[in-house]
């Protein structure tokens, strides 16, 4: 019951967040501009689409449910939550398993959508859905990162560090060294059309090992905290 | 310790230092209805929280239901036997009142059906309403819902007729003096409402800056405690605070009262010694137990 709870808690926010790709992605290029930089710029979105859904879906959970966020118009069912007979890792593990699929699809979505309204000339379907799947790989590392936030913050402190440590990773994924290679961000960008860059197979392994790292963090903290 | 539903000794807990329990030793017996009071501050909700292992102490020991809290597959498998009611009453606000019930009822394998279907037709809550639709009474009369229905052998409430009017206050009372006898539910709750507690329970736990100051059946503790009221000619005397078995003394000009619980006439005796005038002895309520032993003066 707890993926029930977790489906209602997040449904309204995974719409919206799907009413809001299909909205961009819909839309034409405002700026006339040969197709190639067009998918360039739709790259850039999907993979900021990708990280502001892995963001907005880690919301929520045990830590933003205290008194002092209901006061402030969040709910304070924080102990309700708590009094129920189930460990904190099952808690944090099936809200963050319904965050993650969640975000999964607005990725899968974003990159599906992208090939219906603009396919890009010279690339083959199979292409696009690599691309879908190491964006949504590389995607978990921001993913976990916004879920160990908010362990600590309430879900107004966390979506703004969230979306400043966004901010900071954004530019370095450019950097042609270790700073861009391991940066979570390049894996869910790809600068060249068609898409035939080889697969970043080492961004997606520091992906996956730094969403396990700080899963593992979240998990430590919740089972530590005192509510 | 066994026999007990809630048994706690030297317990401590701190947050950043400053202690909120400095050793609370709290026995209440199975199938009682206890009323936990004390100032704010005193030390009550967090021994809520440590009741259902919601955080951890940092000495003593504490048993729940005869099972000690030690490690968290402990605290949760006492959550399946204690329901918890905080004073907040805050459910999910994405949620109607069916849905809370459908989300909750799997957690327990020992739910009572027919309790929840009595208690929707008693409190006429709508299952289609959702939660922030909900008065805070009838949060609270869902809140109690979920806690009776579950087939909870102990109840824990952090004050739970708060924010509620007369009318609400008097059915929630109600409902948790019938639940108490009728189904052998061992309820404490925390409370300020003195008159409340005086009025179903059974049995008070008073505690102050973390410890227990006062404990046992609400009627024994009548019988025993009394005031004790002197008038002098003059100023009371000094000597007063020399007197043994005092639990309070207040001297104010030619008046004293004493709060007493043991050889009473001795004491009326010693107190005419000094020279009292008059002396006045009365039973004592529980608000006045309470004030005398809170008040920092």
């Amino acid at each position: 019951m707890l993926w029930y709870k977790a489906w209602l808690e997040t449904r309204w926010r995974f719409g919206f967040l799907l009413l809001c790709s299909i909205a961009l992605m819909a839309l034409p290029p405002v700026i006339p501009a040969p197709q190639a930089r067009w998918w360039i710029g739709f790259e850039m979105q999907i993979s900021l689409l990708g990280a502001f859904a892995a963001v907005y879906m880690a919301g929520s959970g045990i830590n933003t449910q205290t008194f002092y966020a209901a006061t402030s118009g969040f709910h304070g069912s924080m102990y309700f939550t708590l009094s129920m007979p189930v460990s904190r890792l099952r808690l944090l593990l099936t809200r963050a398993g319904v965050g993650a699929v969640e975000t999964a699809i607005v990725i899968s979505v974003n990159v599906a959508e992208s090939l219906y309204f603009h396919p890009p000339l010279g690339t083959t379907i199979q292409q696009i859905a690599v691309f879908g799947v190491r964006s949504i790989i590389c995607s978990m590392a921001v993913y976990a990162m916004a879920v160990l936030l908010s362990c600590l913050l309430d879900e107004m402190w966390m979506f703004t560090a969230s979306l400043i440590v966004v901010g900071f990773l954004y530019p370095l994924q450019f950097h042609n060294n270790w700073v861009g290679w391991l940066n979570p961000l390049r894996g869910m960008n790809l600068m060249t059309v068609p898409i035939t860059a080889p697969m970043p197979w080492l961004t997606m392994a520091s992906s996956v090992g730094i969403a396990a790292v700080l899963f593992w963090v979240s998990a430590t903290l919740v089972r530590r905290k005192e509510f | 310790m066994s026999g007990a539903a809630i048994a706690t000794h030297e317990l401590l807990k701190s947050y950043r230092g400053k202690a909120a329990l400095s050793g609370l030793t709290l026995d209440v017996p199975k199938g009682a209805l206890c009323g936990f009071l004390g100032r704010n501050g005193a030390g009550k909700t967090t021994t809520m929280k440590l009741l259902m292992g919601m955080i951890r102490s940092d000495g003593g020991s504490l048993e729940v239901l005869g099972k000690p809290i030690r490690t968290e597959a402990d605290a949760v498998a006492v959550r399946r036997r204690v329901a918890f009611v905080s004073e907040e009453k805050e459910l999910y606000p994405f949620m109607t009142v069916g849905q809370t019930i459908r989300f909750t009822r799997p957690f327990f394998p020992t739910w009572r059906k027919d309790l929840e279907e009595r208690y929707l037709k008693r409190f006429r809550l709508p299952l289609d309403k959702a939660i922030p639709k909900l008065s805070k009474g009838m949060r609270t009369q869902l809140m109690l819902l979920l806690a009776m229905a579950r087939g909870a052998e102990l109840l824990l409430m952090d004050e739970p007729t708060s924010g509620l009017d007369p009318a609400m206050t008097e059915d929630v009372l109600q409902e948790l003096a019938a639940l108490a006898s009728a189904e052998g539910v061992t309820v404490f709750f925390s409370s300020h409402q003195l008159a409340e507690v005086e009025q179903i329970c059974d049995r008070v736990a008073l505690i102050d800056q973390g410890r227990l100051v006062i404990e046992g059946d609400l009627d024994d503790l009548k019988a025993q405690y009394r005031r004790i009221l002197l008038v002098f000619n003059r100023d009371a005397p000094r000597e007063l605070e020399t007197l043994t078995g005092v639990d309070s003394l207040r001297m104010r000009g030619r008046t004293a009262s004493l709060l007493v619980h043991e050889d009473v006439d001795g004491l009326v005796k010693r107190a005419q010694l000094m020279g009292s005038l008059s002396v006045e002895v009365r039973p004592v309520a529980l608000k006045e137990l309470f004030l005398d032993h809170v008040r920092e003066d």
